[in-house]
């Protein structure tokens, strides 16, 4: 943020200047003959090369966990958001909620100016005229005296801004601030309070031994996602001593699948099943209550006994009795003396700190209701969506007064207010946010923002300078200012301590201290033959992401299911309602009825039926807006003993009805059919202490052949290089060692440990930021039905099998055939992500009939998009199905099918073809990357060193399963890795030679198997 | 049934084959080369190359250090002009861009296709002449913006088959020493052509 000597131009004018001049382009580029334009600089910015990017230290502000992030800023305009290696939280890594961040930035249905309500519309308006109805509007509550029952409604932030903000309304006289979050635990926030006396201890997988989860989902964001699967990865990828992990719940998540035992207990029998671990109860009476055989609660008694204080015990229970079984929970891991081993508060996580429950907020809204309150201020939460219907918000908001805004989006809760004063995005301004371990994260802009929006924070000096008892107090120019008044060591320790964002520090200012308590109010428990079972979705949360055409597109990591609501029943409950995949279900409880195509899986019990949240927007954007439906129309009001909302344990009928659609799923099968596409190894064999046992017949058991060995250090197999293929022939044409280009002296290579892999699907949306590549199944991308209808069906171009993803998680299982006809809970899951395999002896390469697609001498199997016409013999070919048709010209802007609308476009990566209609493509191995990397080099006159950059997917994955480089040169990691005893290919009988090694899942014997008699 | 002669389809393949020499020939032709681009300022190279002296990275900043050559900044211009010929007709279209705080919104005279990767860093630092590529640009405007003036062209074709040319016969050091009027001494005659790599992938991606 340096000023340019001399000129007086600033960065910020410089980038004022430049999206003005963005605009001026397109109309130019409408006259008759089309001319490109050459933009430069009024006046170049210090420390900045054009077409090369710069790299901003800034914290992520996409959940609770505050991870430190790199933006790519290229020519001004952040381009992708990396992990910070630097980070000591997330040490590199970043989950696809933080990844899709920029297409928050750019989302092209944000507010675009402040908007006033006139009649029944809201109608665009400026900043001065906002801050004058503002002002007078606050003044006439305080002449009234009436500014004590004003509510500031904040979706929670950790760090500065909410001691910032009570300060600001104390000085107005106004008490009542919320900070709110809906998929924050706050039972177990305020049990680990109790218990450890921290909200939120950190939890570490390392040493423990024995991980219970009670349906607390640590690797589907509860909690602070990234930062626990790391340790999770690290954890597992010890492999001798790795913690073993029992699931306890209704439904197996994504973290029940990674488990090694899933003990499927009835919803709302958790309390029972603590009891009788802890010896409070009898296992019998567990027994009675769960459904759980006593065999087995007594042989998790065992294990639990057995690992000492290395048991780890979470709750992750949303029933109304959450509070009380969590403090059980705590109970179980401080009689193992494990509180200091693997639960450690000391170096706990502030991110939940300051937090106010569900019942704070429903309090807020019986006193609208009441008319009570004469202004209310929201910022960021969504309550018209995230609170159940029968809060009655919608009715109870309309009472207050006069209702301001800072939405950033049109959501179901902005689209009700009087005044919008939309805030910047988290790119666009200063802040910081708590973390881990006493760290404090900064937060800095990126650019200047993208539209007429202002920094909630400035917004509230600015109107604290208009009132004359308070501008004495806000006596400096921003939010910045009065920041960096409040840092210790002031602006020049400020600017150091950007570079890494990342502080020694607690708040600059505190907030006021809040205590989680509520009077449990238990909702009624409803009618019905089946539990329903509601969860937050692993990719859009309780809906914040839903307008991200990234996370609409990546399908769920364990359904597979993408654009779309869905219910999930058990294979046998199938049969026995005689209905099939896709047929509607009406989910029906004693708050509301909701219909959604049933998605048939194991992992959910017989009796209960599961539905995620996220979708069934009814405004929030062109990507969100009726799609699906939302699942909190099926949640009562009620509390626990924290007040958090009670979502567990819920009762209802479920009607199957005519109507059928078909699943948007990515998926073919959930079935391997003995390929051995995902492949596992018992532990005991791994240590050779067992025979691998011939149950799994179609397995490919033991230890791989690794007969690709010799194959993987040449850039093409030996049998596919030479003239016309024939290994004979002395000419190796560009494969010739001395050849001139010195580039087969390189195979780049990958690979990827299955053992690490937990399926969060971080990798897929890091892909489609770096590469460009087009999501394609909302809804006015469909196909063309007839000159003047189309198919507007949300996923449309997915149930036809047109996803673009170049990479993606294939998820596999394994055992339990018999499941149409009897419920058992052990099997196996394969996560396995898939992108083009760079085989060394392709089988597209031959079949392309225009030399498209061919092997580079550097080992790349290249699509070239210009050589392309199309045919698509390539994919046909394609014996991992890894290559992409672009149906629609998703790349072209003057298309209807166009992913990128103003101005997400600026979110594309320069270094990489926007693909054009008709093209087939594929993952590249990111060889823009490849390429940077060596021009970095030759710059430098040296060669590209070992580990000195990686793909995309690599750099994000939050388990560190995917390794990239150069596997002819041993100094590079993945080498060795290659080299390890469980690696092998997929199809390896094929003879492709493929440039990817996956590494055998390991299997561990279920920690609770009771004994056999 | 009609029995057709066979012959009758000679005329469409005719067709046909007209229709794929006119593509053939458009595509040929789709290269900008030669052509007139005329540009909001009349600027001239040769006064700042051959009168001032000037080195082509003072303005092209980023040429040996980016994809992206870079272009002068409206401030770089006026770092000079606020002194020199300020009272000339181009000068003052300059500095009113620079007192409204606008750019030149210059009109791109040399592209390559969106799928065409060109690291402009590579070629400058393996000591490929900027006049390898952008011809005779020092006598650009030698005679002022108002004699003869001809705004810049693009002088090669950048086809493809113009760029894989060099990358597979190599460049001559002394052919591009000699294309920039540069002395060209026995040492560089007897250098051999540098060879570079041609494969698809080190430029489309």
């Amino acid at each position: 943020m340096s000023t340019e000597a001399g000129t007086g131009v600033k960065r910020r004018d410089f980038l004022k200047i430049l999206g003005a001049t963005g605009a001026t382009t397109a109309v130019v580029g409408c006259s008759s003959e089309k001319v490109g334009k050459l933009i430069p600089y009024v006046a170049s910015p210090d420390n900045t090369v054009p077409g090369v990017s710069q790299y901003y230290a800034t914290t992520c502000r996409e959940c609770a966990a505050a991870c430190g992030v790199l933006a790519e800023v290229r020519d001004g305009r952040p381009i992708k958001l990396e992990g910070n290696p630097e980070h000591p939280m997330n040490r590199g890594a970043i989950c696809a909620t933080g990844l899709s961040a920029v297409q928050g930035l750019y989302n092209p249905d944000r507010y675009r100016s402040p908007m006033v309500r006139e009649g029944n519309a809201l109608k665009p308006t400026t900043w001065d005229k906002a801050f004058e109805l503002l002002a007078q509007k606050i003044g006439e509550v305080k002449s009234k005296g009436q500014a004590g029952n004003v509510v500031f409604i904040n979706q929670h932030e950790s760090g500065t801004f909410p001691g910032f903000l009570d300060q600001w309304l104390s000085a107005n006289g106004m008490p009542n601030h919320l900070s709110v979050d809906s998929t924050a635990p706050v039972a177990i926030i305020a049990a680990n309070q109790k218990a450890y006396g921290a909200t939120w201890p950190q939890l570490d997988f390392g040493a423990a031994k024995l991980v219970v989860s009670f349906g607390a989902d640590f690797l589907d964001g509860w909690g602070h996602s990234v930062p626990q699967q790391l340790d999770w990865a690290d954890a597992r990828a010890k492999l001798t001593d790795a913690p073993r992990l029992v699931y306890i719940g209704a439904r197996r998540s994504l973290t029940g699948l990674n488990a090694d035992q899933w003990i499927p207990a009835k919803p709302g029998s958790e309390m029972a099943l603590c009891a009788a671990l802890t010896g409070a109860g009898t296992a019998q009476a567990a027994s009675d209550a769960s459904g759980v055989p006593v065999a087995t609660i007594e042989a998790l008694a065992k294990a639990i006994t057995d690992a000492g204080n290395g048991v780890m015990a979470l709750c992750g229970v949303t029933g109304s009795d959450a509070v009380e079984c969590a403090t059980m929970v705590a109970d179980i891991n401080k009689k193992a003396g494990a509180v200091g081993t693997t639960i450690k508060p000391a170096t706990g996580h502030a991110g939940y700190a300051g937090l106010a429950s569900y019942a704070d907020l429903a309090n807020a809204v019986k006193a609208m209701d009441a008319g009570s309150v004469p202004l209310a201020f929201i910022r960021g939460a969504n309550p018209a969506h995230t609170m159940p219907k029968s809060a009655g918000f919608a009715a109870a908001y309309a009472k207050v007064g006069f209702k301001v805004s800072f939405s950033a989006m049109p959501d179901e809760t902005a689209q009700l207010a009087d005044l919008i004063l939309p805030d910047n995005h988290w790119l666009e301004s200063w802040g910081d946010a708590a973390g881990a371990n006493g760290q404090l994260g900064l937060q800095q802009p990126t650019l200047e923002p993208v539209f007429d929006t202002r920094a909630t924070t400035d917004v509230l000096i600015e109107l604290a300078k208009k009132d004359q008892a308070l501008a004495a107090r806000y006596n400096v120019a921003d939010y910045r200012s009065w920041y960096i008044s409040k840092f210790p060591g002031g602006g020049s320790a400020f600017t150091a301590a950007l570079t890494k964002a990342q502080v020694s520090s607690g708040p600059l200012v505190a907030t006021n201290g809040r205590t989680l308590a509520a009077t449990a109010q238990p909702a009624a428990a409803g009618a019905g033959d089946f539990f329903v079972h509601v969860f937050p979705s692993p990719t859009l949360g309780d809906g914040a992401g839903a307008n991200k055409p990234w996370l609409q597109e990546l399908p769920d990591p364990v359904s597979k299911i993408a654009w779309q609501s869905w219910v999930e029943v058990h294979p046998s409950t199938a049969k026995k309602l005689g209905i099939k995949e896709g047929t509607h279900l009406t989910v029906e409880t004693a708050a509301g009825k909701v219909t959604a195509p049933a998605y048939i899986y194991m992992g959910v019990r017989p009796d209960t039926v599961a539905i995620a949240l996220g979708q069934g927007h009814t405004a929030y954007g062109r990507f969100a807006q009726n799609i699906g439906v939302n699942a909190y129309d099926l949640v009562p009001t009620g509390w626990d003993a924290a007040g958090g909302l009670a979502l567990g344990a819920l009762m209802g009928k479920v009607t199957v009805t005519t109507d059928k659609s078909p699943l948007v799923t990515t998926e073919g099968s959930a079935r391997q059919h003995g390929r051995g596409i995902g492949q596992a190894l018992p532990i005991g064999v791994l240590l050779g202490t067992e025979q691998e046992d011939e149950k799994h017949h179609h397995e490919i058991p033991g230890l791989p052949s690794q007969d690709f060995k010799s194959g993987l250090k040449s850039p093409v197999a030996a049998d596919a290089q030479g003239e016309f293929a024939n290994p004979e022939s002395k000419d190796k044409g560009m494969y010739d060692p001395n050849h001139v280009q010195k580039m087969e002296k390189r195979r780049w290579a990958m690979t990827i440990d299955l053992a690490r892999c937990t399926g969060c699907s971080a990798c897929v949306t890091a892909c489609y930021s770096e590469n460009n590549i087009p999501t394609v199944g909302a809804p006015y991308q469909g196909r063309a039905l007839s000159p003047t209808q189309w198919d507007e069906r949300p996923g449309a171009n997915i149930i036809k099998g047109r996803e673009m993803a170049w990479i993606r998680l294939e998820r596999y299982y394994e055992g339990n055939d018999n499941t149409e006809n009897e419920f058992s809970p052990d099997f196996d899951t394969r996560f396995v992500p898939m992108m083009c395999q760079h085989c060394g002896n392709a089988p597209c390469e031959p079949v392309c009939p225009v030399y498209a697609t061919y092997h580079s001498p550097d080992g790349l199997n290249v699509q070239v998009y210009n050589r392309c016409v199309g045919t698509r013999y390539c994919s046909n070919n394609c014996p991992y199905k890894v290559r992409y048709f672009n149906w629609f010209g998703y790349g072209e802007p003057e298309r209807r099918q166009y992913a990128w609308p103003e101005p997400m476009h600026w979110s594309l990566n320069p270094d990489v073809t926007v693909r054009g209609k008709g093209v087939m493509e594929k993952c590249t191995f990111c060889v823009q990357r490849i390429r940077e990397a060596e021009h970095r080099a030759k710059a430098e006159g040296r060669e590209v060193g070992a580990d000195e950059f990686t793909t995309a997917c690599a750099q994000a994955c939050p388990s560190r399963a995917i390794i990239f480089g150069d596997a002819a040169d041993e100094n590079w990691s993945v080498s060795k890795l290659a080299y390890d005893r469980r690696a092998y290919h997929v199809f390896e009988e094929l003879n492709a030679y493929t440039a990817v090694v996956y590494l055998k899942k390991v299997n561990y014997p279920a920690p609770a198997a009771p004994a056999k008699a | 049934m009609t029995v057709k002669k066979k012959w009758t389809v000679i005329p469409g393949f005719l067709a046909l084959a007209a229709a794929a020499t006119l593509l053939s020939a458009y595509s040929g032709a789709s290269s900008s080369q030669g052509k007139i681009v005329e540009q909001p300022v009349k600027f001239v190279h040769a006064p700042h190359v051959q009168k001032a002296g000037m080195n082509c990275l003072y303005c092209h900043s980023a040429a040996n250090k980016s994809p992206d050559p870079g272009n002068a900044s409206v401030a770089t211009c006026m770092g000079c002009h606020t002194l020199v010929k300020p009272q000339s007709a181009e000068i003052k279209k300059i500095a009113a861009y620079y007192q409204a705080g606008q750019p030149i919104p210059w009109n791109r005279v040399h592209k390559v296709p969106d799928y065409v990767q060109f690291p402009h860093m590579r070629h400058v630092n393996a000591g490929v002449t900027c006049q390898t590529c952008h011809g005779q640009i020092q006598n650009q405007g030698a005679q002022g913006p108002d004699t003869n003036y001809v705004p810049v062209q693009q002088v090669n074709s950048l086809n493809m088959g113009w760029c894989i040319n060099c990358h597979v016969q190599g460049y001559k050091p002394a052919e591009g020493a000699r294309l920039a009027g540069q002395q060209v001494t026995p040492e560089l005659e007897a250098m051999p052509a540098k060879k570079a790599r041609y494969d698809c992938a080190v430029c489309h991606y």
